[in-house]
């Protein structure tokens, strides 16, 4: 979970709908992130990854700061869980003076929802305590990568661009080794302790940043859990007896129970995304994580038999009809539908665990959402795979004065502030009486917070993964809990934690799989076809890639 | 420098604002001359030098935003990289020649014989269901006599024409999607419910529906403009010979429409690989992309989802080709048929 669930709205909650979409459009859109100085390079210094003794060198010291003890600590790649009353006139200082010298900077930044007027309390009272003139250039988070390349190839480049790791397909990681700063010079080694903060993010995380051979990127870190949640209308579960299901079958008998189109009620909106959680398919979220070894042979997550499962069992909901209309076309939001009681379970970010609550608590105070465990498709442990240490990023313009770069770390130390401080009330609540108020030691935020205090500043860089919801506790509670058990299940393919650029030309190698797997799974297309794909995909450069890949890992290692 | 009369000083003059003295002479000039052909270059610039400089703005936009963005079609033989240059003319002049590589790539491509097929299919739906729709309409209002009566169909005809894409969709799919009004009306009834949105069989009917239900109306106002330049005398002269209603309409009002008809005709073929952009891309997920992938929006696929700038912009170049080769063909085909057509040598 990301610092963002704090803030979470029900802006929030498409920002993460959009995560899930993401990790598809990461699929399909080719290429990651690259690497210099490494193993495996064929086309020059530009892809390949940077580990080991020259990542040391990179990598900026570790200072752990325990502000607040949480109430649930991290295990099994959770995020840590406050569940405990806050208290608000406690809170620590972590940034003790201004770091920012008063500069002005533009940052561009994806927005999930309806952004504030650009001068407003929140982003007035943020700059006033980073001490630097901060402008946002919001662009639409569900459109991003269809502007992100147009904005990089121009050369009139933000100050600061923050990017989703999947929005980096097509060439973006060559733009990111091209056009941004190198912040080595700044954080690396001791240089970080001058921003507190930032020197508390996980060691991880800063080494997920290193791009192109240099650390570029400012983290926001991410428990290693998959955040794609089977969420269910636990109230209407309890309500109607429905029991929770534990294999694949069971599930598709109670869609099958739950469905009656004559109430305008179905099952699911589309559950592609748990069923490759489901059926234990290798992460589709960034390219490397696909990759894997499997008895001493690398092989890419579309060549295996549990993807291809997962898909045959996806499109037997759809076959079945149980699963919503307007899914199937690809229309609406299915959080929309799932408040509405038109689907009863849905899958979505971790994030709406909170957000639908929150967004509901005015209007149906008795909504209560909750997320089921994942199964293993034949009802044992199911096979889990680990998500990247960090999820989205900001790099700063490579044109960038000093004075800027400066002025940046500054504002970042500020939003990497952890649980507890003052800082982080400020980041994720806004300013209290203007943006929220406090009842009874709970702080609760109001409809300008709900306006105003919505992404951009949580995107610049975050503390350590972190879940607190003090108007909620019961959620945050449950969030962590579910993470930890999914995290008991969840391993790390062999190029988890590196980040790694594959050659450019196969940057659009694997494009056509997602949508194929939505022709599939909506019964356009034959699993056969798939397979035809998979041989093409081999032919066409995807055993080159392999031994690619092979040769990365021989000289490499893997990270963990 | 305003007070010579050198012709050259004077149209700069003109430039610099001495405006009032300019007018004079170049008119003058005009009278009893023939047409252009015989006077030198300069002459007739200093006779049209006002029209010149009025023109002059809607030639430089033409040329910035429409020829030099033709030199950009390069990138088709090469691998472009936008991003190894400051900007993308030094990152053209950076990324390597690859020569017709994207072409012969695009030609192997099946998803691109998709987008032809469907596009192909698309323009002869449009053709035969779409375009005669203006027509009729027009005739049908105009043979609406109350002023009244006649505005109001008019204005509810071309209302639609200003609702968003965004919105026809979501309307149609209120209305005919599978838990749309209809399938639920029905299901309540102890009928099957249906989904016509998703049927990737009568998808490029839906389209050509949804483009008559939207801009049908809009077609109208060229086709009544063409209908009220009919002299009333025509129709009085064919009644004076006995001629009733549909002779009148054969033999009067359609020939009246034919130019006009023929026009509309060849810029529609010429337009024929452009069958809907939008509307297409925001439907495509809902049948799949081989029912519903365009031209179009298989080059904003290719170009700007996923990249690959080079293979895009081949794509675009095989599709303008094709259609200025449809519209001289279609040209021509209105020549013969004794038409105006677009343009005449």
């Amino acid at each position: 979970m990301t610092p963002n669930a704090a803030s979470a709205s029900p802006g929030q909650s498409r920002r993460s709908f959009l995560a899930a979409t993401g990790l598809a459009t990461a699929a399909v859109t080719g290429g990651m992130p690259l690497l210099a100085a490494c193993g495996g390079a064929e086309d020059g210094s530009k892809d390949g990854t940077t580990s080991g003794k020259s990542a040391q060198k990179l990598l900026p010291a570790y200072v752990a700061s325990n502000v607040v003890t949480p109430d649930i600590p991290a295990r099994n790649g959770s995020a840590m869980g406050f569940t405990r009353k806050l208290d608000l006139a406690g809170l620590k200082t972590s940034v003790p003076k201004k770091h920012g010298r008063g500069g002005s900077i533009r940052i561009m930044s994806p927005f999930w929802g309806t952004p504030p007027k650009g001068d407003n309390a929140y982003y007035r009272a943020m700059n006033d305590l980073i001490g630097v003139d901060i402008t946002w250039q919001n662009q639409d988070g569900n459109t991003y990568d269809e502007k992100l390349g147009a904005v990089l190839a121009s050369s009139d480049l933000p100050d600061v661009v923050v990017i989703p790791s999947w929005n980096m397909g097509g060439r973006i990681p060559s733009a990111i080794i091209g056009k941004f700063a190198d912040l080595g010079p700044y954080l690396s080694g001791d240089g970080v302790k001058k921003y507190p903060n930032l020197a508390a993010v996980p060691t991880g995380a800063w080494q997920y940043s290193i791009f192109g051979g240099k650390l570029r990127g400012l983290p926001q870190p991410a428990p290693s859990v998959t955040g794609i949640v089977p969420f269910y209308r636990k109230d209407v579960f309890d309500e109607e007896g429905y029991e929770i299901p534990t294999t694949a079958d069971e599930f598709l008998a109670l869609a099958k129970e739950i469905t009656r189109p004559r109430a305008k009620v179905w099952a699911c909106d589309d559950m592609k995304w748990t069923a490759f959680n489901v059926f234990g398919v290798l992460s589709g979220s960034e390219k490397p994580l696909g990759w894997n070894l499997a008895d001493g042979k690398m092989v890419y997550r579309v060549e295996t038999e549990e993807y291809l499962e997962a898909l045959e069992w996806t499109r037997k909901l759809y076959a079945a009809g149980v699963v919503h209309p307007d899914a199937r076309a690809v229309r609406g939001t299915a959080g929309d539908r799932f408040t509405a009681g038109q689907v009863l379970i849905y899958n979505n970010n971790i994030s709406d665990w909170w957000g639908k609550m929150a967004e509901q608590a005015g209007q149906r105070s008795d909504l209560r959402i909750s997320g089921m465990d994942i199964f293993g498709a034949d009802g044992g442990d199911p096979t889990l795979w680990a998500g990247s240490p960090a999820g989205i990023f900001a790099f700063v313009n490579k044109k960038a004065s000093k004075a800027v770069v400066e002025d940046v770390l500054a504002a970042a130390d500020v939003t990497a502030a952890p649980y507890g401080t003052k800082e982080y009330m400020l980041t994720n609540y806004g300013v209290e009486g203007t943006h929220y108020t406090v009842e009874d030691g709970v702080p609760t935020k109001n409809d300008k917070g709900n306006q105003e205090v919505v992404n951009a500043y949580v995107m610049l860089a975050g503390p350590a993964p972190t879940i607190a919801h003090p108007d909620l506790p019961v959620i945050a509670e449950e969030q962590v809990k579910w993470q930890q058990r999914m995290g008991a299940f969840t391993r790390k393919s062999v190029f988890w934690g590196m980040q790694i650029t594959e050659p450019a030309r196969y940057t659009n190698l694997s494009d056509d799989f997602e949508q194929l797997e939505d022709d599939v799974v909506r019964g356009r297309r034959k699993i056969g076809d798939v397979q035809q794909a998979v041989s093409d995909w081999r032919k066409q450069g995807g055993d080159e890639l392999r031994d690619w890949y092979r040769k990365l890992h021989d000289d490499t290692g893997s990270a963990q | 420098m305003s007070h010579s009369t050198v012709p050259r000083s004077r149209a700069e003059a003109q430039t610099t604002g001495a405006a009032p003295r300019a007018a004079g002479p170049p008119a003058g000039e005009r009278p009893g001359r023939k047409p252009s052909g015989r006077l030198g270059l300069r002459l007739r610039f200093r006779r049209d030098r006002t029209l010149i400089l009025m023109t002059l703005p809607a030639v430089v936009l033409v040329l910035v935003f429409n020829y030099v963005p033709i030199l950009g079609n390069a990138v088709a033989f090469q691998e472009y990289d936008p991003y190894v240059g400051d900007n993308g003319f030094a990152a053209m002049l950076r990324s390597p020649w690859v020569g017709l590589q994207q072409f012969e790539r695009i030609f192997a491509d099946p998803a691109f014989w998709d987008a032809v097929r469907n596009t192909l299919v698309l323009f002869g739906l449009q053709l035969v269901l779409f375009f005669p729709v203006p027509i009729v309409l027009a005739l049908l209002v105009n043979s609406v006599v109350r002023p009244r009566i006649r505005a109001v169909s008019q204005a509810i005809l071309y209302l639609p024409h200003f609702f968003s894409w965004v919105l026809v969709i979501t309307v149609f799919q209120q209305i005919f999607g599978g838990a749309g009004i209809i399938a639920q009306t029905l299901r309540r009834h102890g009928h099957e419910g249906f989904d016509l949105m998703t049927d990737p069989g009568i998808f490029k009917f839906l389209v050509t529906a949804e483009g008559v239900w939207k801009d049908a109306g809009w077609g109208v106002i060229v086709f009544l403009a063409a209908l009220a330049s009919v002299s009333p005398d025509l129709y009085e002269a064919a009644a004076m010979d006995g001629a009733g209603r549909w002779r009148r309409l054969w033999h009067v009002t359609l020939p009246a429409l034919r130019p006009v008809i023929a026009l509309l005709l060849v810029l529609r073929v010429g337009d024929a690989l452009t069958v809907g952009f939008e509307q297409i891309l925001l439907q495509r997920d809902a049948v799949g992309p081989g029912a519903a992938e365009v031209l179009d929006t298989y080059v904003w696929w290719n170009g700007v989802r996923n990249q690959d700038f080079s293979y895009a912009a081949a794509a675009g170049l095989i599709k303008g080709l094709v259609s200025v080769a449809l519209v001289l063909a279609a040209n021509k085909v209105a020549h013969l048929m004794g038409e105006q057509g677009v343009y005449k040598k």
